[in-house]
């Protein structure tokens, strides 16, 4: 009996300690500005994805989560992103002393960054354009670099006023998607640590300087931890720590977050998110946006019968409700409506938003399309032509919730509007590492993601980029799209350097693409950020650098 | 003891060609599904994939590509993961420590729940609680991992953090330590129940049957209705002579058991976040990343075949009437 006893006690007093535990709580707090942010206090935040590695120009580090995690914690930048009278936009970051300029001098594109002088490196070093200098040569000269694009045509960058970097292209070769260069998904780098070593083996697991309000710790398959930078010039982050846990599980990580394990997440639109999010997570806030970077369409091979036919894919759209389809997806979470572009949302001034407007569900227009190419409906409900039916295959990424059940939606309606469908999905890495180069598919259902706020689809669109062997097979119109007329406006959009002049040919390609029914926008897959109440400070999205890009300014209230 | 030690070297000398072969079919088999070079041809620097190639030999027939992966182990250069570039001879121990601690506790654990389940079972056999562990057990062992992991996390740590209206829960659920938190102290055992609770709730089940029944068989045999019949006390019967008798056929099992969960605890570890053995052969499998895959397979193949060999010096140990040969 008094052993009984005793367990009780141990197993009451071992109950109170984990309680005791639990409720232990943080920091004191400060008044800054006008809103209270406390100072002090470890966040916890739950990350979907670990990085591969953290030499951020190297091809192993193609990473959003990386990105998100560790680079734009410690890596400066030259531009941020704010969102002003309803657009997105770039303006400078705190790296720079201004907005970086652009002229033309001799033919030649120039590009002047002044740098801010309170710039320094985290080891009081100031940021220099030698740091410049040195990441463009890294990029130009070095092996396996994930995108070199741009910086290719730059031919020199001057470094005589060391805060002050002009870049000049070469003659013939300006780059009108120069924002991007050097962020964000780019790097600015050290040359003072860097220079004359390997900078890949310096940097791939983690780096211990900081150019930005963090410092890194990288512990592989557990986490990230940032702590503050005390040389940042910027505003100082109030956080004593912040962690990022790799929580690859959907279901744990929702679980995580509801428990307060983790105090924020940030989860790829899956319906399991949407159901979460519509029945309530006490005690915390959404911020779901649709205006991404992401554009989820049909990518149709306009090369692979019957999609070589332009009635054939402009059929296929007027068969589809999208609206209805999109409805179905995120309806709970107030996204209901189809985009009308192949441009993602965030580039909305860029676009022409209501290209794709036009092709709503219409049996009508589908039967008088299928019927001017020679079909007609068989006793089974569905197109025939010489003895053969009308079906074709969708292809995927396999195990995404959200695609096959838009997969099914696009299944009936296909097949109330006569065609017979099949769905295939596959590994990522078979779909975009072989099936989509090699042309081996009629239908593929995928988002494409804009890093920036740069247009540039002529890179998925363009004939020349059509793989094959004046590109070596690297061309990445995967869609095979062939409009002569679509060309020289695509092409306008990547070279032009005057910003009017871009919106127009964009404009004008969103048009073209439009009428020939190239591939069929469905949703921009809305970003869903989930955060707890604990979290004080201005939490906002952003659709490109995440709703983690100015932590420095978060606080942790009791 | 001689004959021992020989028995000894010469299973671990068969064992090799076992692994070689075992690594060499994975090799194949992962080389002859994956392109390892596919993230180079996001690449708009088209000798990327050219140099990812010859880096990795990969015009070179399958076997002589493993060939030349072999030559490097046996000279301590176990390659470099084509996917982050690490040293596989960092990233395998790293993970393997992990899934070492689960298996540690979570053996540990099961063994002295399932001999007192099985124990009790056997000597009250047919009772309400006989039936009770034995129900149990089945229950136990038809539950799929992942489903139990999940209720355990909502039932153990959501939900009493809601009623009891705490700030953080009682059991965390991602990897084994909070952040900045180290060592064995209690933010690890914090971490730990949940994931060694799942890992053990099968284990538990399937042990404390086969300790419940082999304590049945010893139970009834002659020499325990004799030492009976002497008047030997009962709890020194139970204890001194049938418990270490109905153990061998168990720690034989048991031995076989831990070295195939060397493998890794791929549901148990991608539940928790425990960046153990089975979440590195799941991201290296997607990645086609042979490198660490072969290496994988050689370490798992090794703790299975050293724990097979231990299960069959411990049956001779604990037998005197086994002898090895």
């Amino acid at each position: 009996m008094m052993r009984r006893t005793n367990v009780s006690w141990l197993v009451a007093l071992l109950a109170s300690a984990l309680i005791v535990a639990a409720t232990n709580g943080i920091a004191d707090a400060r008044t800054t500005g006008k809103v209270k942010i406390p100072t002090g206090g470890t966040l916890v935040l739950g990350a979907s994805q670990e990085a591969d590695c953290a030499d951020w120009i190297h091809l192993c580090a193609g990473s959003s989560w990386g990105q998100w995690t560790m680079q734009e914690q410690t890596i400066p930048r030259p531009f941020n992103y704010a969102m002003k009278k309803g657009n997105w936009t770039e303006v400078p970051s705190a790296l720079m002393a201004g907005m970086p300029t652009v002229k033309t001098v001799d033919g030649r594109q120039v590009v002047t960054y002044k740098i801010n002088p309170k710039a320094v490196w985290s080891d009081g070093v100031p940021i220099t354009s030698d740091d410049f200098a040195y990441t463009l040569d890294q990029i130009v000269n070095g092996e396996d670099i994930y995108d070199a694009t741009g910086y290719m045509n730059v031919d020199k960058i001057d470094t005589t006023d060391p805060m002050t970097a002009v870049m000049t292209f070469k003659a013939g070769e300006p780059f009108a998607s120069w924002r991007t260069l050097f962020g964000p998904s780019a790097a600015i780098l050290p040359s003072h640590i860097l220079k004359g070593k390997d900078r890949a083996a310096e940097m791939a697991d983690g780096y211990a300087w900081s150019g930005g309000p963090w410092f890194m710790s990288w512990e592989k398959g557990v986490g990230v931890t940032l702590t503050p930078n005390p040389k940042y010039w910027g505003t100082k982050p109030k956080l004593d720590k912040v962690i990022f846990k790799f929580i690859t599980d959907t279901s744990a990580s929702f679980q995580a977050f509801e428990s307060g394990e983790v105090l924020a997440i940030y989860p790829t639109p899956q319906l399991d998110a949407v159901e979460k999010i519509k029945d309530g997570i006490p005690g915390s806030r959404a911020t779901i946006t649709a205006m991404t970077g992401n554009t989820e369409a049909l990518w149709i091979n306009n090369d692979k019968p019957p999609f070589e036919r332009r009635a054939m894919r402009q059929a296929i759209a007027y068969s589809i409700d999208r609206d209805a389809l999109v409805g179905r997806l995120f309806a709970d979470i107030g996204v209901d409506k189809a985009v009308q572009t192949l441009n993602p949302p965030i580039l909305s001034r860029y676009s022409d938003t209501k290209a794709f407007a036009g092709y709503t569900r219409n049996l009508k227009k589908v039967a008088s399309l299928m019927k001017s190419e020679g079909w007609a409906k068989n006793s089974k409900g569905f197109w025939e032509k010489n003895g053969k039916e009308m079906s074709f295959t969708i292809n995927s990424t396999a195990g995404d919730k959200r695609r096959e059940l838009t997969e099914e939606i696009l299944q009936e309606q296909l097949r109330s509007a006569g065609f017979r469908v099949s769905i295939d999905n596959m590994d990522a890495g078979d779909l975009f590492g072989e099936v989509l180069p090699t042309g081996d598919y009629q239908v593929a259902l995928y988002a494409q993601v804009a890093t920036s706020l740069d247009p540039g689809l002529c890179t998925i669109a363009c004939s020349e980029n059509i793989p094959g062997p004046m590109n070596d097979d690297s061309g990445q119109n995967y869609q095979r799209i062939n409009v002569k007329k679509l060309d020289p406006l695509l092409e306008t959009v990547d070279v032009d350097t005057n910003v009017k002049e871009r919106i127009r040919a964009s404009k004008a390609a969103d048009v073209v693409m439009a009428e020939h029914m190239v591939s069929l926008p469905l949703d921009p897959l809305p970003n869903i950020f989930l955060w707890s109440k604990k979290i004080v400070g201005s939490v906002r999205d952003n659709p490109v650098l995440s709703p983690f890009w100015n932590m420095n300014k978060w606080g942790l209230k009791r | 003891m001689p004959s021992m030690l020989t028995y000894i070297s010469r299973r671990l000398l068969f064992s090799i060609p076992v692994i070689l072969v075992a690594s060499f079919l994975l090799f194949w088999m992962v080389r002859s599904t994956f392109d390892p070079c596919v993230k180079m041809r996001a690449s708009k620097d088209v000798e990327a994939v050219t140099r990812c190639e010859t880096r990795l030999h990969l015009d070179d027939p399958i076997p002589t590509q493993y060939l030349g992966w072999a030559s490097d182990a046996a000279h301590g250069d176990l390659g470099e993961s084509s996917r982050t570039n690490e040293e596989v001879s960092a990233m395998v121990p790293r993970a393997l420590w992990y899934t070492v601690q689960l298996i540690f506790w979570g053996v540990l654990i099961s063994a002295f729940a399932a001999v007192a389940l099985g124990v009790y079972s056997a000597l009250k056999q047919y009772s309400v609680l006989d039936y009770t562990f034995t129900g149990a057990s089945f229950v136990g062992l038809a539950m799929p991992p992942f489903w139990f992991g999940l209720m355990a996390i909502e039932l153990l740590a959501i939900m009493p953090k809601q009623w009891l209206g705490l700030d953080e829960p009682l059991f965390y659920f991602v990897g084994l330590h909070s952040g900045a938190e180290k060592g064995f102290g209690a933010d690890y055992a914090r971490h730990l129940v949940l994931p060694v609770m799942t890992l053990t709730v099968q284990i538990i089940a399937s042990w404390s049957r086969f300790q419940r029944s082999s304590m049945l068989d010893v139970m009834s045999a002659d020499y325990v209705r004799t030492a009976r019949a002497k008047g030997v006390p009962r709890r020194d019967v139970v204890v001194h002579h049938a418990l270490r008798n109905a153990l061998v056929p168990l720690v034989t099992v048991m031995a076989l058991d831990i070295g195939a969960l060397f493998g890794g605890l791929i549901i148990t570890e991608t539940i928790f976040s425990i960046p153990g053995m089975g979440q590195l052969f799941v991201r290296s499998l997607q990645a086609g990343d042979a490198e660490v895959l072969v290496v994988w397979t050689v370490v798992t193949a090794g703790f299975i075949v050293v724990f097979n060999l231990l299960a069959d010096v411990l049956y001779g140990l604990m037998d005197p009437r086994v002898r090895v040969t």
